[in-house]
């Protein structure tokens, strides 16, 4: 019941942003525009701070690996 | 009364609420500032009372902003007139003004004493000058400023710099001086604990008290003073131009209102009524009851002073048929109209915020948080 | 009457208090949306380096941020001291945009970036992140009701003028709202803000980089930085360019100001690389051309044509000699209000009424005007070529500059190799005051072309101001840079302190998550400390 209830809420969110999208959309485009291409830089911005996180795991791996293999090799 | 009538009736009713949210809020924080080298004598003293409003001085000077951004969207030609008539005033006020945020931000920046102290002389100076000229103002208005139009609404002030700076507007600057002063206080014992606590209350009690008698003289010298009476002119709800009325020029005029309707005495009563709760409450050691008595305080002096010059808003002592009312120099009804949509939708969700801006930073500040805090002023 | 000098002292006085306002915002505008993705890192990850990250450039976003909020203080009363013929006449509409942005945004921006500032230890980390974001729409929703204010005086539309209240009144919100310019100026000048941050945190994250210092950090903040700035760069050139094509059919004598075009010409018109542009003679001298690509760049087709000043001048003085009846029918309604025939006059000529505004300047009688007084005013209609010819290729360069740098650096940080490119980290820092000046030449450009309007068609300049004497103009305008240059000294010096300081370490250290690099940059951060006491 409550995920329904949820499931309910959220959709009226969605059908109440995108009616707000749509009459946005029509008279201001570029209003529009920097809503949604502010969200995606920012968006974007973050993501891009994560992957980093990920790649010097990965390249921490790959040196870890490398010494291990001299160690035994 | 035409609907635009209302709607400029309504304006400024909401003028009234922005300015004692901006008397209040504004005052307070100003206050701080005035009285931070007598409540703090060592700089964690000092650092400590600024700390008490240092997350919400920023929030609350909006209400400053909003202050002059309204009456610009509401009433044009008050804001055109007056801050230009008060030329070199208004800079004095802006310049005092704009010191505060450099203040409040940069001074704990640097550990010199040299660097600190100078800070602290400019939050006095940008506490005391801007609430002095905002009583010093509102002083002028009733003894009328010396403006006119031209034919198409140029306006020119004919008077000098030192002629606002006469002895009712001084009276009257000290009045809003006191009051900022107590509303600080109160604030600082709010937040503080000790010997800073103990100054808080001195000044707060010596405050209010000198605010009863400042306001209580101020009513006397209204008493004898000539009012400006609006003889004939196309009225409430009509579109025109400040040149088409009649004004003269009364003994005791300012008091007409409140002698046509009883009722109104009610807000000199509440401004002495919340002076003199304020006084026991700060003895009392009951500060936040200070702080709403000395709300009430602030918003009694206001209406009192608003009541007595409506219609007026700023009478013309050189041409006084040209002074502008709430009539004369109001926006256009759609503006208004506007105006207040925006006004009913957004003031309720701004109180709520900064209600919860208050609430999660409530409490004490502790010196010894102030010291290690990096975040701290 | 209003005395020349005094409007002179006072457009000096706008302009630099204008300018000196705007080297604070850009930064704001930018920086604040980039803290709110470094903090969703942080809430999402829940590592401590980007809390380090989201605080340290929340340091040196509060020191600028105090400035924008002091100098914006004056904008808010400069309109009233200096130009309250402007804010009378105007203030129906005008003063709307200005008090909802006390509303709507300032309010939200100041109340939370108090809560930023002092509530990380008050709030959990998803409210924090809520107060950040807060701020940055705020500083943004404030930008756009001033560029909405602004964009009325550039192409006034949704008003008009009541002859009853002797002003202009506000015909429809929507239309102000959402007008073209309005929409354009205010995506261009905010994301021209999202550079100016992506830059200022890529130098200074470069500038560690140089120096070994704060690794972690600086790495970081340079990834999320270009990301940033790459995007955003590219987001300022499309709307550049629309910006240019919306004013370009608004606003013409800007658009011959802006590409020095004397003469009209047939299409495909050429586009001036480099001009030096005569006032006098008005001809271009030194001028190298590209063929085509004026008609292409403005008008975005082949066969498009935008006229010249000569053409430009013609229609100017055509609305003047029209609007001369207007300014008649007025002195006689001003005195004499709902005189039939005045209103009939003022109704027939009420479309060039700002025109006739325009000649008064030379003939106070307006029914006396001379052919020469006309041509002189007609004249003044174009605004100086020069320095918006020049304004405006200096910001355009710039903001081809900032785009192949942007890319680069993107190309380096997504390889994870940026530290080894140290004549890019180099390049990095200087490129720092790039943004600054390229958000100040678009102001030039926007402003001075505007000219000789306050509000474009409607309201000369020359009346706007107030009658002040000259003594008073002098004396504000000495206070104001007096007081100015202390504050830019004082703002430099705290800023460049605390770059070189850099992150505060932490005695919190629940999250740290044991990475022994960042141990190291939060050790070197506490012997900083210790250095600084």
């Amino acid at each position: 019941m409550k995920t329904f209830l949820l499931f309910v809420l959220f959709m009226l969110i969605a059908l109440i942003v995108i009616v707000l999208a749509v009459i946005l959309g029509d008279s201001g485009a570029w209003y529009f525009a920097w809503l949604v291409g502010t969200g995606m830089i920012v968006l974007i911005t973050a993501a891009g701070g994560a992957m980093l996180d990920t790649q010097e795991e990965q390249a921490a791996l790959l040196k870890a690996d490398a010494q291990a293999g001299a160690r035994h090799g | 009364m035409e609907i635009y009538g209302v709607f400029q009736v309504i304006w400024w009713l909401l003028l009234g609420v922005l300015l004692s949210g901006l008397a209040v809020m504004v005052g307070m924080d100003m206050g701080v500032g005035t009285i931070l080298r007598y409540v703090g004598r060592t700089d964690l003293e000092r650092r400590v009372a600024l700390n008490i409003i240092g997350p919400h001085w920023e929030g609350n000077q909006v209400w400053f902003v909003l202050g002059g951004g309204a009456v610009f969207a509401a009433f044009p030609l008050i804001y055109a007139t007056a801050f230009s008539g008060f030329y070199v005033v208004m800079l004095l006020l802006l310049w005092s003004m704009i010191l505060r945020p450099l203040g409040f931000e940069y001074r704990s920046k640097l550990p010199s004493a040299a660097w600190r102290s100078t800070w602290d002389w400019a939050l006095f100076v940008s506490g005391l000058v801007p609430m002095v000229v905002f009583g010093a103002a509102f002083g002028n208005l009733f003894e009328g400023v010396p403006f006119h139009f031209s034919w198409n609404i140029t306006s020119t002030y004919t008077g000098s710099f030192l002629a606002l700076l006469n002895p009712f507007a001084i009276l009257c600057g000290l009045l809003s001086a006191s009051l900022s002063v107590f509303m600080g206080s109160v604030t600082v014992m709010n937040g503080a604990e000790g010997a800073i606590y103990e100054r808080g209350r001195t000044l707060a009690r010596a405050s209010s008290v000198l605010a009863m008698v400042l306001f209580a003289v101020g009513g006397f010298w209204v008493r004898g003073m000539q009012g400006y009476v609006l003889s004939s002119g196309p009225g409430a709800g009509v579109p025109q131009t400040p040149l088409q009325q009649v004004v003269t020029l009364t003994d005791g005029a300012w008091f007409a209102n409140f002698h046509a309707h009883g009722a109104l005495w009610l807000l000199p009563l509440l401004a002495f009524a919340g002076m003199l709760l304020g006084l026991w409450a700060a003895a009392a050691r009951r500060s936040h009851l200070a702080w709403w008595s000395g709300a009430l305080a602030w918003i009694g002096v206001i209406g009192t002073a608003g009541v007595a010059l409506f219609p007026f808003l700023l009478p013309s002592s050189s041409v006084p048929s040209q002074s502008l009312t709430v009539w004369n120099s109001s926006s256009s009804q759609l503006t208004l109209t506007w105006m207040v949509g925006f006004a009913v939708v957004f003031v309720p969700l701004i109180l709520w915020y900064t209600s919860w801006a208050f609430y999660v930073m409530r409490g004490k500040v502790k010196a010894e948080h102030v010291a290690a805090d990096e975040h701290s002023y | 009457m209003h005395d020349i000098t005094v409007v002179d002292l006072s457009r000096w006085q706008f302009a630099l208090t204008a300018l000196y306002h705007f080297l604070f915002v850009p930064l704001t505008l930018g920086l604040s949306f980039m803290l709110a993705a470094m903090e969703t890192v942080y809430v999402t990850t829940g590592k401590q380096i980007y809390k380090d990250i989201v605080q340290f450039w929340g340091k040196l976003f509060l020191i600028n941020f105090a400035l924008g909020v002091a100098t914006g203080l004056t904008m808010e009363f400069e309109f009233g001291t200096n130009w309250s013929f402007y804010s009378s006449f105007v203030g129906d509409i005008f003063g709307a945009p200005l008090a909802i942005e006390g509303l709507m945004a300032f309010f939200l921006e100041a109340t939370f970036i108090g809560m930023m500032a002092f509530g990380w230890e008050r709030m959990r980390r998803g409210q924090h992140l809520a107060v950040t974001y807060m701020v940055a729409f705020g500083s943004n929703l404030s930008a756009l009701w001033i560029l909405i204010a602004n964009s009325f005086m550039q192409t006034p539309q949704g008003a008009h003028f009541n002859p009853v209240t002797m002003r202009m009144e506000l015909g429809s919100l929507s239309q102000l709202i959402f007008s073209h310019d309005a929409q354009a100026k205010f995506v261009h000048t905010s994301i021209a803000g999202y550079v100016t941050g992506a830059i200022f945190v890529a130098g200074i994250s470069a500038w560690y980089m140089l120096r070994n210092r704060h690794m972690e950090l600086a790495k970081r903040s340079f990834r999320m930085a270009v990301l940033f700035g790459v995007l955003s760069t590219a987001g300022v050139i499309t709307l550049g360019d629309a910006l240019g094509f919306v004013g370009g059919q608004a606003q013409p004598t800007k658009l011959a100001a802006m590409e020095g075009l004397w003469k009209s010409e047939a299409a495909p018109m050429p586009f001036n690389l480099v001009a030096f542009p005569s006032q006098q003679d008005q001809v271009n001298h030194g001028q190298l051309q590209v063929p085509y690509a004026l008609s292409l760049l403005v008008t975005h087709s082949l066969d498009g044509t935008v006229p010249g000043v000569d053409q430009l001048e013609q229609q100017a003085a055509a609305r003047i000699r029209n609007g001369i009846p207007a300014v008649e029918a007025l002195q006689t309604l001003s005195s004499k209000p709902g005189d039939a025939d005045a209103l009939a006059q003022f109704h027939a000529h009420e479309k060039d009424l700002g025109y006739g505004f325009l000649v008064q300047r030379y003939a106070q009688d307006v029914s006396k005007a001379t052919d020469a007084q006309i041509g002189t005013a007609a004249r003044d209609t174009i605004p100086q070529v020069a320095p918006i010819f020049w304004s405006f290729r200096a910001m355009v360069a710039m903001g081809l500059a900032m785009l192949a740098y942007f890319v680069l650096a993107v190309i380096f940080s997504l390889r994870n190799r940026i530290e080894r490119q140290r004549w890019f980290l180099k390049l990095a820092v200087w490129m720092i005051p790039v943004p600054f000046l390229a958000c100040e030449t678009g102001w030039l450009v926007a402003e001075l072309g505007r000219q000789p309007w306050t509000v474009y068609e409607l309201l000369p300049t020359w009346m706007s101001a107030s009658t002040h004497s000259v003594g008073y103009m002098i004396f504000s305008l000495v206070g104001f840079v007096g007081l100015y240059t202390v504050f830019i000294i004082a703002e430099m010096y705290l800023m460049v302190r605390a770059i070189r300081q850099g992150p505060q370490p932490h005695d919190d250290d629940a999250g740290w998550d044991g990475d022994p690099v960042l141990g190291n940059s939060a050790s070197g951060g506490r012997l900083a400390g210790q250095a600084e006491g």
